[in-house]
């Protein structure tokens, strides 16, 4: 049985789809704001990190950086609904690059299960 | 054992580490996040030796160029001296050669200098004194001139503008560090179309871009785009127009402000319209305020322009 991240195209996947996403996440009115002021060549890394762990591929996750990463933004309003919204924008990005839906579900849950260090919960 | 040495140290690297595990071991506060090469947290740069190439890995042509690696995914197969990313190197007397105006508000510095390796469109660091020192970006081109070419904003409360005009005759000493960024001619291939955009003395690193374009046998279309708040800050006209018209792959667009022209006469706007069709095969060089290259680094990556295509300076106001 081969890995999520092989399955869905490991690190060639991670790179089509990094600006994509980050496009898609810019252009979604719900959540652009938490973008606004953000160094977008250190955003584009940070996203291809994101996508590295959502993908199941080689990392070394900490909460610890999430949380640090997200405090100024929960300040700011950041809530469920606006994780929702990322997700969301994550299914699309890998559905118009053609991975197939049970994958888009597994990469969903993994990126569903650092919601609560996020929004620092 | 590898040897690394880290800021004139020597650290211990033991075999199979990496150098992101040694500095952290050796007692250096070495900012890290991701450990797997991705988030680029940790970035270093080595200055002697050449990190391995999966060390390397996502950075850009620049970076690589001037030895920037990822320290948590490096495990060095030679001798490395390494230093922070933002590193400025050692101090570099230097010597006013000519000040001369450009426009009635920016000048152009010439100095001479021991010569020193940089990319035109790096930028140094020129200290007038312990506590009066700014960046500027470098016009001129290390294999064309035997000085440092630098174009300076005159701000009339400014305080290296005031020695600027006051006391930098020819022959006034001073020094220099650097050179640092990464916005300079790498990575192109020769056939691709470039488009250097920039507003007032953003000129400088894009002139120097272009020039060291040409000197490298760019074949693809170069198309310089210059900005300014009104016409008056529009400087290097002649010669910019009189290189566009003898070089058949060089074209010059200037606009200054006005309600009444294209686009009002803004450069991004203007720049924006005219990239569009060919987003997708150029590459970008984008010099300037931080609202103008904010925006249009944006704009163009919106539209289809890939982050790695498009580099960028931001000048921080003096």
């Amino acid at each position: 049985m081969s890995s999520l991240y092989e399955r869905v195209g490991g690190q060639k996947a991670v790179d089509a789809a990094v600006e994509l996403f980050y496009r898609n996440v810019l252009a979604d009115g719900r959540i652009a704001r938490f973008f606004d002021g953000v160094n977008m060549d250190d955003q584009i890394a940070k996203q291809k990190s994101f996508l590295t762990m959502a993908f199941g591929g080689p990392n070394k996750y900490t909460g610890h950086d999430m949380r640090n990463a997200h405090k100024k933004l929960v300040a700011k309003g950041l809530n469920d609904t606006h994780v929702d919204a990322v997700i969301e924008n994550l299914n699309r990005t890998l559905r118009q690059l053609g991975v197939g839906e049970k994958e888009v579900k597994e990469v969903a849950a993994l990126a569903d299960s650092v919601r609560s260090d996020v929004l620092n919960r | 054992m590898t040897r690394l040495i880290y800021k004139d140290r020597p650290v211990e690297l033991s075999p199979g580490e990496t150098v992101l595990e040694a500095l952290e071991r050796a007692g250096v506060d070495a900012p890290s996040s991701c450990r797997a090469g991705n988030c680029q947290t940790c970035l270093h740069r080595a200055i002697e030796g050449a990190p391995p190439p999966e060390s390397q890995s996502g950075l850009t042509a620049a970076q690589k160029a001037l030895g920037f690696f990822l320290p948590c995914v490096c495990r060095p197969t030679e001798p490395l001296t390494i230093v922070p990313p933002d590193d400025a190197g050692a101090r570099l007397e230097a010597t006013v050669r000519a000040i001369e105006p450009l426009s009635h508000d920016v000048v152009r510095l010439r100095i001479e200098t021991t010569p020193f390796p940089y990319r035109p469109g790096q930028f140094i660091e020129l200290i007038a004194d312990e506590d009066l020192r700014r960046h500027y970006s470098l016009a001129s081109h290390p294999e064309e001139d035997p000085f440092l070419e630098m174009h300076i904003r005159l701000h009339p409360n400014g305080r290296m503008s005031r020695r600027l005009m006051v006391d930098m005759k020819p022959g006034h000493r001073l020094h220099v560090a650097g050179p640092r960024g990464t916005c300079f001619y790498e990575g192109v291939d020769p056939e691709q179309p470039l488009a250097l955009i920039g507003a007032g003395t953003g000129l400088a690193p894009l002139y120097g871009v272009l020039r060291d374009a040409l000197r490298q046998g760019h074949r693809g279309e170069i198309r310089l785009y210059h900005g300014a708040r009104d016409s008056k800050g529009l400087y290097l006209t002649e010669e910019l127009q009189t290189l566009a018209q003898t070089r058949d792959n060089v074209r010059y667009i200037a606009a200054a402000l006005d309600p009444n022209a294209p686009f009002g006469g803004d450069i991004a706007a203007l720049a924006l319209a005219e990239e569009k069709p060919r987003l997708t095969q150029t590459a970008y060089f984008l010099c300037g305020g931080e609202n103008l290259v904010r925006r249009l680094k944006r704009d163009l990556f919106m539209a289809g322009a890939s982050m790695k295509a498009i580099r960028s300076d931001v000048f921080s106001p003096a």
